[in-house]
């Protein structure tokens, strides 16, 4: 009987220590994704915050999830546009959190299986991402809350967290893969401008290395940062129509042309270009490293151009060169607006929680516009005169944009994103080759 | 009293608050854990009964890797059973003869397992860095610059680059039991071999070895179920790769369940490594029963 006993104990033990990851019920909303009623607080103006009167302790408390931590780029902006929602409504305390990208992702969709763990209000991406959420009924509509706003946010920006018909975020900035060049270190190779060809790229990337500048840095440890090189690649190569239609599941991976890219890409790894220490690095390391002036190009989202313009003195944007001008032009581009703020559909305060959702969007889309974190998704109706540089050369280069595809990871569903991902990461590390890439994503995803 | 024992409702009364909280705590997420693991479900969705499908398509998807990384886990507690144990009980053995020191000794080698794994990480992260880390400047300094790696980017160094803290981390947490065990043999066994002529090296084989069975048996499960569901400084480090070459059950799992939305499948791993756990456990325990 003893034995049976410390059996007993020692498999339950055991099982308690490795049962954690599972066994979690979901209960349904207890306001299913329903419209709004209409926003309790009336919108404010951002750029003149109003003084409280009498200070009022806080009635309304709403608890808020974001990724702006200390070391992002849009953290300035949702300090400031928090501090200015609380300052014009003295009766609501925004609580708010910020957690690392990646680990972000687990939170948030862990979040979703524990609905009474979620946030009010909380960042999301776009796309496919909140789709899973606003398709499981998670996420509130926002259709009723958006109607006060939308003069100053036009309709086109939702798109890409509409489903249904209805809207479930609310866009903060959107973003586009920009290549930032740091211009000291070409010039020291004997160029005066970013190159604009495939040729000229190459060039400039052999007479960068044989001087001892590493040309490119990309962080392996975030697959998503190697895609912000090779989906441009892949855009260049086949157009932006095919890659929206594959991520969208409408087209094969099965296309000769993606070898192609993939083996381009490769490539550039191959004679050199890349920093050799990148697959061990996230991306803030390689930031930094083109920041501090050891690499002399850096390719990632354009939420990056305040930080690149503050700390880098001689730095310019642009795009990857077009690598077949019958497919692709130049100013076809990656991105779009994904990051945006939603409302959980089990808030018990979610009207309120939606009405504040577009208040908060609106102030950090003018701060992080105006910090260089990222172009507005919201119409500015505020002196712009400050902006960047950097930023206003990407907000030209989107003006003269004719087709956008969101990214690959944000515009795929969960498990084919990851699935895409993977086969990334092979790529970068040489593991497989522009054919293997393409067999493998065609026999997985299609 | 003799009464009171014997009443089959007295003793379920008393019981019954603890089993409630016991079953509603353990056992009931391990059922669900399992009956999940039956379903393809995105964890948000409607669920689709696929019977065992999740457990055939874990063990021949060659696209998940379960068994490479089972064999990464596997790996990990040989190491620990055949590196680390026999460190810690080296260490256990030389502070239980009372060596000068004893105190500071114990308390260093222990402070690994009071420090967070996330510290460590972050610690292990900065040796490592392909740039500045301590040990490429190290490799650098005396003339090996050949030597130096990107340690924790390379798929042929990572592994070894992610075991060698976890190792470490866990020697003091052996050494401890091992050292408890060491103190607890009686004196008047050690003397009574001294005086027979016994060296040291022949009363720790003889005397103590014998006597820490126990406990010796107690941290090879500990390793080896450690070693299986070993997941944070894992985590930290390289999250399972460069291209999953570091990655082992639990990251797979965590992977399944919050990046690819396959609720079932994260269950189905979840299982598995609880049946795992629990068998070793098993195995472990038989071997040095039959040993005795």
């Amino acid at each position: 009987m003893k034995k049976i006993l410390a059996l007993v104990l020692s498999l339950c033990m055991v099982f308690a220590l490795v049962a954690c990851g599972g066994g979690t019920t979901t209960e349904q909303p207890a306001t299913p994704a329903t419209p709004a009623a209409p926003a309790t607080t009336t919108p404010a103006t951002p750029a003149t915050p109003a003084e409280p009167a009498t200070p009022a302790a806080p009635q309304t408390t709403l608890t808020m999830w974001c990724i702006a931590t200390e070391s992002d780029a849009n953290r300035p902006g949702y300090e400031k546009a928090i501090a200015e929602f609380e300052a014009n409504h003295p009766d609501i305390k925004i609580e708010w959190e910020a957690f690392e990208n990646e680990s972000y992702k687990t939170k948030i969709k862990a979040a979703m299986r524990d609905p009474d763990t979620l946030p009010d209000i909380f960042f999301t991406w776009s796309g496919a991402f909140l789709g899973d959420f606003a398709n499981a009924g998670t996420v509130y509509c926002l259709d009723e809350a958006y109607k006060p706003f939308s003069g100053q946010l036009p309709e086109v920006m939702l798109s890409n967290s509409t489903y249904g018909g209805k809207h479930y975020a609310v866009p903060l900035t959107y973003n586009i893969v920009a290549l930032f060049a740091n211009m000291d270190l070409l010039a020291q190779a004997g160029w005066d401008h970013v190159p604009q060809t495939y040729e000229d790229l190459t060039a400039c990337c052999d007479a960068l290395v044989a001087k001892g500048i590493v040309p490119f840095g990309c962080a392996g440890k975030e697959t998503w940062c190697v895609t912000e090189y090779l989906e441009p690649i892949i855009e260049k190569t086949i157009g932006y129509e095919e890659l929206n239609q594959i991520f969208a599941g409408q087209a094969t991976w099965n296309d000769p042309a993606i070898a192609t890219a993939v083996t381009t890409f490769q490539d550039m790894i191959n004679k050199g270009y890349f920093d050799p220490n990148g697959m061990a690095l996230g991306n803030d390391e390689v930031k930094a490293n083109f920041i501090a002036g050891k690499t002399a190009f850096y390719q990632n989202g354009s939420w990056n151009c305040g930080e690149v313009n503050d700390q880098v003195a001689n730095a310019q944007v642009a795009l990857f060169p077009v690598m077949d001008a019958s497919k692709a032009t130049y100013g076809q581009v990656i991105g779009g607006p994904s990051d945006s703020l939603a409302v959980s559909a089990y808030s018990k305060q979610a009207d309120v929680a939606a009405a504040a959702a577009f208040e908060l969007g609106r102030g950090i889309c003018h701060y992080c516009y105006l910090a260089g974190a990222g172009l507005p998704a919201w119409t500015p109706d505020y002196d712009t005169s400050e902006v960047k540089p950097l930023v206003s050369a990407v907000a030209d280069i989107v003006a003269k944009s004719d087709g956008m595809v969101l990214f690959g990871d944000t515009a795929m569903s969960a498990d084919p994103a990851n699935t895409y991902l993977d086969y990334v990461s092979q790529v970068y590390g040489c593991q497989i080759d522009g054919a293997g890439f393409v067999a493998g994503l065609t026999a997985d995803l299609g | 009293m003799k009464r009171m024992y014997s009443d089959k409702l007295h003793i379920l009364i008393f019981l019954l608050p603890a089993l409630i909280l016991f079953c509603g705590v353990l056992i009931a997420p391990i059922g669900a854990s399992a009956y999940y693991s039956l379903f393809n479900w995105d964890g948000l969705g409607p669920k689709a009964f696929i019977g065992l499908s999740n457990y055939k398509e874990l063990f021949t998807s060659n696209s998940i890797g379960f068994l490479k990384a089972l064999r990464n886990s596997l790996l990990l507690a040989g190491l620990s059973v055949f590196l680390q144990l026999p460190l810690a009980l080296a260490l256990a053995l030389t502070l239980g003869r009372k060596i000068k020191g004893e105190r500071l000794f114990l308390s260093v080698y222990f402070m690994p397992v009071l420090i967070s794994t996330v510290v460590i990480g972050q610690l292990w992260l900065k040796i490592y860095n392909p740039d500045y880390g301590i040990l490429n400047v190290f490799l650098r300094s005396v003339g090996l610059e050949s030597w130096t790696k990107i340690w924790l980017g390379t798929k042929e160094t990572a592994l070894w680059a992610v075991f060698v803290p976890t190792l470490w981390q866990y020697v003091g947490y052996h050494m401890l039991l091992l050292y408890a065990g060491v103190k607890s043999v009686p004196v008047e066994l050690r003397e009574a071999a001294m005086l027979d002529g016994a060296s040291d090296r022949q009363v720790n084989r003889y005397i103590v070895l014998p006597y820490i069975k126990p406990i010796i048996r107690i941290s090879v499960i500990f390793a080896v179920t450690g070693s299986l569901k070993s997941f944070d400084l894992i985590y930290v480090l390289t999250n399972g790769g460069p291209l999953h070459a570091t990655e082992v059950p639990s990251t797979l799992m965590i992977s399944m369940l919050f990046l690819r939305n396959r609720y079932g499948m994260g269950s189905t791993i979840a299982v598995l490594l609880i049946v795992l756990c629990f068998g070793f456990a098993l195995l472990i325990s038989a071997i040095f029963r039959e040993e005795e």
